[in-house]
């Protein structure tokens, strides 16, 4: 009888309510299969408003309910959830990704003979997985939510079916996305078996249960299958948030899918990768014999990713990779942050500043990349295609331009304020060594982003003879761009809202 | 002879090296994804074990979930690898370079 008092208990309480923006993303996502039904005329123009706006209502009402009821604290769904100020946040963050992605798929898909409502349904759900993911405590949770966003990633990188590099693109990342489930899976058994074993003491029969997993490990921390379980389980997550060694698939995935894509999984798929290793490695593992472990292993796997990601990016002419390795240096840094939240609390909230702040300027960077490129796979993504970008459209110009400088981590720009918080949590925990690979991987980025901004603005390509048409961007289209560079310059001076937000 | 819990993480940890082995080695695409499955069982015949020998039925429960996800993902993989074998004629890795610098 126990069972039936706990579904009473369940439904008295009403726990559905505390998830009522995933709901609401999925009924969204639903609905707009029903648009397309209903007018299948209109849908191309229709699907992709609803689809933002409906997003739009769900974020201001989140935001509006933190001011009016505040942020819910604690287990729910039987140990399922763990609500918090950081999965709120994380809330936030895919909330307004998923909405900017959205626009990009608008931009992107116009024009092209392939169907377009569904890349905004699945679009949607995954944006609703990755909002439980930030907020789950329980491995069950993770692995269901984990797989709802990689393969809803498989059919959105192959998405241009009709282009062989488009589906390349997505077989690469279904092998090497399934070996990472494959290790994630496998360190999960294991981590299960240990905790489970009843002849250890402080046995528990809740293995999969974060809080009970850490409870156990408090007092078998170097049990040799926990240990091996936990590493398995953080390849598996260091091959989704794509740092060295496990960045191989980077460049040619982020180059063959399709711009939208490409930004998505640059940044909702990377902060889900880094939500979870917060999840785990600072409230999870964060036992002293794990510790001596991840510490050194996770800053070990930073400062090859800072100094792979930049060296790399130096030479390379395509913007998509570009950004792909890059991104795996700014990775790097998200890592370290990570690490130094291991001994210093608030540098979980310096990640997600970053998590933000880097949001913020690859999108406006992203959104600069769609109306750039051409119909045609490879075309208008290689550096020279950017030469004179402010000449042929100064709005353009100047929205790449906030947004490389903001990841390059020029001073008035948000990107700046992120990459201080992690250097200011790295000092505080001592991370000295990190520390300087970090200062060191900033100087070196400054060369191929200001290349990039020089080509925009200066335009001496090593090609200026060849006539490059001005592009034009309709009104409508500016909105959002505007609002991402806004947004970018605007944090960078005034840090209260955000931090308000985070609750620094 | 009875079998017991080392048996069975013997059989799965060979399962998972194979798995894992043939991914990393293997040319094919249909082969690594054979053998990406193959990792797949080899945590489920874990979390198999441990249930078992451990009393509790989270593991056992766990595998349901697994097994539909599998059923999801090879879904969605086989249609990308006959979409791509449509195009290009052929689904060997090494034949797969159209993305490079």
């Amino acid at each position: 009888m126990d069972d039936l008092q706990y579904f009473k208990d369940a439904a008295a309480s009403n726990e559905w309510s505390l998830i009522w923006p995933e709901i609401s993303v999925g009924l969204l996502a639903l609905s707009l299969l029903v648009v397309e039904m209903l007018v299948p005329k209109m849908k191309n123009r229709l699907v992709p408003m609803i689809a933002m706006i409906g997003l739009s209502v769900i974020t201001v009402t989140l935001v509006l309910s933190w001011v009016g009821m505040g942020v819910s604290y604690g287990e729910s769904f039987a140990g399922l959830l763990f609500q918090s100020g950081f999965g709120e946040s994380m809330r936030l963050f895919f909330l307004l990704g998923g909405l900017f992605i959205c626009f990009l798929g608008y931009v992107t898909l116009q024009g092209r003979a392939i169907p377009r409502v569904e890349f905004f349904h699945i679009v949607l759900v995954v944006t609703a997985a990755l909002m439980l993911l930030a907020q789950s405590n329980h491995f069950v949770m993770i692995f269901i939510t984990l797989e709802t966003v990689t393969i809803g990633f498989y059919i959105l990188v192959s998405y241009f079916r009709n282009q062989p590099i488009s589906l390349e693109a997505g077989l690469k990342y279904l092998i090497l996305g399934g070996l990472s489930t494959g290790l994630l899976l496998f360190g999960i058994a294991l981590l299960y078996g240990a905790a489970g074993n009843p002849q250890l003491a402080g046995a528990t029969a809740e293995g999969l249960n974060l809080q009970a997993l850490r409870a156990f490990l408090l007092n078998h921390g170097d049990h040799t299958l926990a240990v091996a379980g936990m590493l398995l389980v953080l390849f598996g997550i260091a091959f989704k948030v794509a740092v060295f060694p496990f960045q191989i698939w980077v460049p040619d995935v982020y180059q063959g899918a399709p711009t939208a894509v490409t930004a998505f999984l640059g940044v909702c798929s990377k902060a889900a990768g880094f939500a979870l290793m917060i999840i785990l490695v600072t409230r999870t593992f964060n036992v002293e014999t794990m510790t001596s472990i991840t510490v050194p292993l996770l800053s070990l796997m930073a400062i090859f990713s800072l100094l792979y990601g930049n060296l790399t990016a130096l030479t390379q002419q395509n913007t998509k990779r570009l950004m792909g390795l890059s991104g795996i240096s700014h990775a790097g840094f998200l890592l370290a942050g990570v690490v130094a939240a291991v001994h210093v609390d608030w540098a979980v909230w310096a990640v997600v500043f970053y998590l933000f702040s880097y949001m913020f300027s690859s999108f406006a960077v992203f959104g600069v990349m769609a109306f750039v490129e051409g119909k045609n796979p490879g075309e208008g993504e290689e550096l020279i295609d950017y030469t004179g970008l402010y000449q042929r459209s100064p709005f353009l110009g100047t929205v790449l331009g906030i947004g490389l400088g903001s990841l390059a981590g020029i001073p008035p720009l948000v990107g700046f304020i992120g990459k201080a918080l992690v250097f200011i949590a790295l000092f505080q925990a001592g991370l000295y060594v990190l520390l300087l690979v970090g200062a060191l991987s900033v100087a070196i980025s400054i060369f191929y982003y200001f290349g990039w901004m020089r080509t925009a603005f200066f335009g001496d390509g090593p090609d200026t003879e060849k006539d490059y048409p001005a592009i034009e961007v309709p009104l409508p289209k500016r909105v959002p761009l505007a609002i991402i560079a806004g947004i970018t310059v605007f944090l960078g001076f005034i840090q209260v809202p955000l931090a308000a937000v985070l609750g620094l | 002879m009875t079998v017991g819990l080392n048996e069975f993480l013997a059989i799965s940890g060979l399962l998972f090296a194979i798995g894992f082995t043939g991914v990393l080695l293997r040319r094919n695409t249909l082969v690594i994804y054979m053998c990406l499955e193959i990792m797949l069982s080899a945590a489920i015949l874990a979390l198999v074990g441990f249930s078992r020998f451990n009393n509790t039925m989270d593991g056992n429960i766990f595998v349901f979930f697994i097994i539909t996800v599998a059923a999801a993902e090879v879904a969605v993989g086989l249609a990308i690898i006959v979409a791509l074998f449509r195009h290009r004629q052929t689904i060997q890795v090494e034949d797969l370079n159209t993305l490079k610098n």
